[in-house]
Parts: C-alpha cells; sequence; structure tokens
C-alpha cells in the first residue's frame, strides 16, 4: 500500500471513528465538530453486472440485484437512509427487500430503524446482542448463529460467522455467482480496529479470517476503503499475524502501558479508536 | 391413551400418511382430489399467547405477539386459508413469519400462500430437499445452526440439533413459556425415518439427547395432541432403544419377522406402522 494511500485511509479511519464515537456513543452527533465529511454524498460504483458499492460516509453498502428485490449488505448511518435510497434508485427499480448487516456498529446499522419496517435485516446473534446493550434503534428481528442463506430471484447470499474479529458479531457475506465477499470491517483502513468491549480479538483476527479465506471468490468489498482482490486480504490477514507476533513479545516482556502505546502509534498505526476504546487495555489483556 | 382415541389417530394416521405419500412422492397430487378437499382443523389455546391448529397434516403453533403472529408449520396446501381464518379467529395480527420444522408436504403444503406475506425461514437441509423434490413454496431464508425470531418483544429459537425424521428437521423453542413444537422428531405413535430426506434411525435418539437439554414444559409435537415433557423423554428412549435392539437381533441371526414381532410386542412407541415398514432401510443403516 502507498504512503499516500495509507494516510488518507488513516484520515478516513479518524474521522469515520469520531463520527461512529458521535453517534454510537453520545446522545446525539455533535453539530460541527469532529466529522467533516459532507453528510449523506455518496457514489455508487459497478462491481458485477448485479452487484454495486455504495460509497460515502460509514461503511461500504453492497447492493445485489435480483428480479425479485434487492439485498443490500449495511447501511450506513442513519442520515443517509434517502441517500442511499437514491443511489440505488439510480441503478435498479427494484424495492429492498433485505439488508444483510455485517456488525452493529452506527456506521453500518444507522439506517437500520428506517429500513426495519420493509425489509427483513438478517444479522449474527452478537451483533444484535450488542445493539440491544448500546441501546441503538433498529435491531434485527433475525439472528443467526452460524450462517444464513438467502435465495430470492434465483440468486444466493450466504452470511456467516468464522469467529470474533472487529467484534464478536461479524459476519461475513458471500455472493457465491460473483465469487465476491463484503467482510464488513474485518478488513477495513490500514489497520485493524479491535472493538474489545463488544467482544472484539486481536489474537483471533486471524484465525477468523484463515475461515473466510477458505471461500472460493475473488472480490472484496471491505468494510471501509476500495474494492479489494482476495490477495489483498491475504496481505492484510498477514499483517495482522505481524502485529500480534510483535504485540505478544513486547506484552509478555513487561512493556509498560506507555510504551506499548507509543509502539502502537509508531509501528502499526494505532489511532483514533483504537486508543479511544481501550484497544491498549485490550491486547495487554489478550496478549498477559 | 383410550381404545377410541387410539383407534382414531391410528385412522387418522393411515389417512394422513396416504396423504403424504401422495403429496410428496407421487409427482402432483390429482387435481380433483386436492379440490374436493376440506380443511378440518380447530385451535386450541395452549398459553395466552400460543396457540395449536390440530387437525389436517402437522400441527401448527401460533405465537401471538403485539407486531405479528409467528407461525410454526402449514399444513398442507388447502388448509392455508383456513389457518389464517383460525389465526384470524384468536387475534387481528396479520401472520409474519412462518417457520418450518421439515420439508414434507404436510407441514409446508401452504407455504406458497405465506410467502408473498410472510417470511418462511427453515433449516438449510429442509430446503435443499424441497428443491431436490420440486416442492412448491421454498423458502427464501434458511440458517444452518440456528436462528432466533425478535418479534414484539418476544422470542422464538429455532435450532437444528442433528438428523432423525430427516437430515433437516428443526425445533421451534419457545424459552418465555417453556414450550417447544418439535416438529416430527416427535410425533404420533412412534418414529418414522424419511431414509430419501436424509432421516437417521441411528441418530435421531443423540438429536432428542440434545433436545431434551432446552428448559421446556410442554411439546407442540408434529402430529397427535399437545403432550408434557414426559412425551418427548419417552420418545427419545424408544428412539435411542432401537438401534440397539435392531442391532442385537440382526447380531443373533434373527430374522425381520422375528424384529417386527418385538417391535409390535413393545408396544407404544415400537408400534408405528412405518418403522415396521422400514426395518429393511433400518437394518441397512445400523449395518453401517
Amino acid at each position: 500500500m502507498s504512503r499516500t494511500l495509507l494516510v488518507r485511509f488513516s484520515a478516513i479511519a479518524i474521522s469515520l471513528g469520531c463520527a461512529w464515537l458521535a453517534y454510537t456513543q453520545g446522545p446525539a452527533p455533535a453539530k460541527g465538530g469532529g466529522a467533516k465529511q459532507q453528510k449523506g454524498q455518496l457514489t455508487t460504483q459497478k462491481v458485477a453486472d448485479d452487484l454495486y458499492m455504495i460509497e460515502g460516509d460509514g461503511g461500504n453498502v453492497a447492493v445485489y440485484v435480483t428480479n425479485e428485490g434487492a439485498i443490500i449488505v449495511d447501511d450506513k448511518f442513519e442520515y443517509d437512509y434517502d441517500p442511499i435510497m437514491a443511489q440505488i434508485k439510480g441503478v435498479t427499480n427494484q424495492p429492498v427487500k433485505y439488508v444483510m448487516s455485517t456488525h452493529h456498529h452506527g456506521d453500518h446499522t444507522g439506517s437500520s430503524a428506517k429500513w426495519l419496517p420493509t425489509a427483513e435485516i438478517i444479522a449474527h446473534t452478537n451483533n444484535r446482542v450488542n445493539m440491544v446493550k448500546g441501546n441503538q434503534p433498529g435491531a434485527p428481528r433475525v439472528v443467526f448463529s452460524d450462517e444464513s442463506d438467502l435465495f430470492l430471484g434465483g440468486k444466493e447470499v450466504r452470511a456467516k460467522y468464522y469467529g470474533r474479529g472487529h467484534t464478536n458479531g461479524d459476519a461475513v457475506i458471500y455472493f457465491p455467482a460473483l465469487r465476491t465477499i463484503h467482510t464488513g470491517d474485518l478488513m477495513a483502513g490500514a489497520s485493524p480496529l479491535v472493538d474489545f468491549s463488544n467482544g472484539g480479538s486481536l489474537k483471533e483476527w486471524t484465525t477468523t479470517l484463515d475461515g473466510v479465506l477458505k471461500l472460493d471468490f475473488d472480490t472484496v468489498i471491505p468494510g471501509h476503503g476500495p474494492v479489494h482482490k482476495k490477495a489483498d486480504l491475504q496481505t492484510y490477514r498477514d499483517n495482522i499475524a505481524k502485529m500480534q507476533t510483535r504485540v505478544s513479545g513486547l506484552v509478555r516482556g513487561g512493556t509498560s502501558k506507555d510504551d506499548l502505546t507509543k509502539i502502537m502509534q509508531s509501528e502499526f498505526m494505532w489511532a483514533g479508536l483504537n486508543l479511544q476504546m481501550g484497544g491498549i487495555d485490550g491486547i495487554m489483556r489478550e496478549f498477559k | 391413551m383410550s381404545r377410541t382415541v387410539f383407534v382414531r389417530f391410528s385412522a387418522g394416521l393411515i389417512a394422513l400418511g396416504c396423504a403424504w405419500i401422495a403429496y410428496t412422492q407421487a409427482p402432483p397430487a390429482p387435481q380433483g382430489k386436492q379440490q374436493a378437499k376440506q380443511p378440518n382443523n380447530t385451535i386450541t389455546k395452549v398459553t395466552d399467547d400460543l396457540y395449536a391448529i390440530i387437525g389436517d397434516g402437522g400441527n401448527s403453533s401460533v405465537y401471538i405477539t403485539n407486531e405479528g403472529v409467528i407461525l410454526v408449520d402449514d399444513k398442507f396446501e388447502y388448509d392455508g386459508q383456513d389457518i389464517i381464518d383460525k389465526v384470524k379467529s384468536v387475534t387481528n395480527q396479520p401472520i409474519k413469519y412462518v417457520l418450518n420444522t421439515h420439508l414434507h408436504g404436510d407441514h409446508t403444503g401452504s407455504n406458497e400462500k405465506f410467502l408473498p406475506i410472510a417470511e418462511i425461514i427453515a433449516h438449510k437441509n429442509a430446503r435443499d430437499n424441497m428443491v431436490k423434490n420440486k416442492a412448491p413454496g421454498v423458502m427464501r431464508v434458511v440458517f444452518t445452526d440456528e436462528t432466533d425470531i425478535f418479534l414484539g418483544g418476544k422470542e422464538v429459537r429455532m435450532k437444528w440439533y442433528g438428523r432423525s425424521h430427516t437430515n433437516g428437521d428443526a425445533v421451534v423453542y419457545f424459552p418465555a413459556l417453556k414450550i417447544l413444537a418439535s416438529g416430527d422428531m416427535g410425533a404420533n405413535n412412534g418414529p418414522n425415518v424419511d431414509f430419501a430426506n436424509g432421516g437417521s434411525m441411528k441418530d435421531w435418539g443423540k438429536t432428542l439427547d440434545e433436545v431434551l437439554k432446552l428448559d421446556f414444559d410442554t411439546v407442540i409435537p408434529g402430529h397427535g395432541p399437545v403432550s408434557k415433557r414426559q412425551y418427548l423423554i419417552d420418545y427419545r428412549n424408544v428412539a435411542t432403544q432401537i438401534p440397539v435392539t435392531v442391532t442385537t437381533m440382526v447380531r443373533q441371526g434373527k430374522s425381520k419377522d422375528d424384529i417386527a414381532k418385538v417391535f409390535t410386542a413393545n408396544g407404544g412407541l415400537w408400534v408405528n406402522p412405518n418403522v415396521v415398514n422400514k426395518l429393511d432401510q433400518i437394518m441397512a443403516e445400523l449395518k453401517n
């Protein structure tokens, strides 16, 4: 990854982080503070003839078009409902029938409350548990523990849980006919963000991705950032493995919290949320 | 069970059996006969918010919430409207979810009627079997291990524990009520294995061992009257004993007729004619 891209990713990660914090942890998003993004400025990119990715604001939204309705993956922030709808209308007249949710964070489930009356939202059990715990609106009615498959208009989508990573409820959405996956935030930004308070795990993240990498796919829609290839997910996984080795050595060697913080910042671009969300304490606990 | 009730059940069972064979195993049922069939069902209160519709085909359960009704199984095609009418007689809430315990046409027969208005959910193998058998009303949503429905503040858990009647039997658990809808994993007067759809006499007892780990007092069986937990315990005991008895007798060189006589002599849950009729297949399965 080039330095420019890295910087852009970090900037995106930080701004998203602030927005996410404001959205999920504060009472209401702070006006004019933190997030400077243009709300609702979304763009749509074609991934395949019947699969699109909507970028901008929160997490990437995937739109799978069938002749019996559209299936979307994730729904960004609350204020993105109308913009998402407008983007979808730009590519199909089909109504959205299903929303597959990759995890509970408000930049991926923010407009769920608005989709619930007209679409079925499907998520992992822990995704819903985390939403309920965080008093987030729009908790799904239907959850699964291992895998849930959806068949619509002769097409198939599989939502599968592979274990802990970004949270304890990350689902990977697989489009077998297109050999494409949406990873949610199991792949997002330059450095993995571990939400320890919602069951995330840096230690198990690689095992989880090993499961994902067994799927037969070529194309990756990450939780945030541009479309990638399978090899990029492998690289992402290998970088996390390197981080695990380094962190494990440091923690077992008795490195202080302050020193660990500095190393995570300088070597692994940890910033914003990873630090704010108790990530240092989290990895010290996990790798002790 | 009184003799009269027993005779009525046996007659009902044979009639159901014929209907089931006609429906699921013959190509399409003759049209004239289909149209001539009149639904014959009664709705019974199990608790304030749970009813059972008993009569044609498999038992249906009706769970009422203030955001809609969750229905378990939907009998034959000609029962669809009657199910809707029976539900209307106890609540104004619309049917939002239909949970299919397995593929058979006496449990999924009116799926086509519900597909446009409700989400139908089943185990992955149940759907695969329906597709294989070209059964109508194939559902859009499947699960592999467990799926939970949250509606109107109430919860329903649908769980797969392994093979028994087929390879795709799910039990539906109402945790707040401590009630279980067992599907044909516990139905009528004894285990009936559908080998063509992945059923297993060998695994049936083990599967029920897992089911019995759930905390429930009442069972709505796949067929037959609403029962106590003990019904499923007895069922498990018989399902566990059948393979032991058959294997032992085969080893002793006993004939199929000898084995059949033991079934008849044991009575109770041993005397389902389908068990005796399928002794060849049961013996073949246990040989492996």
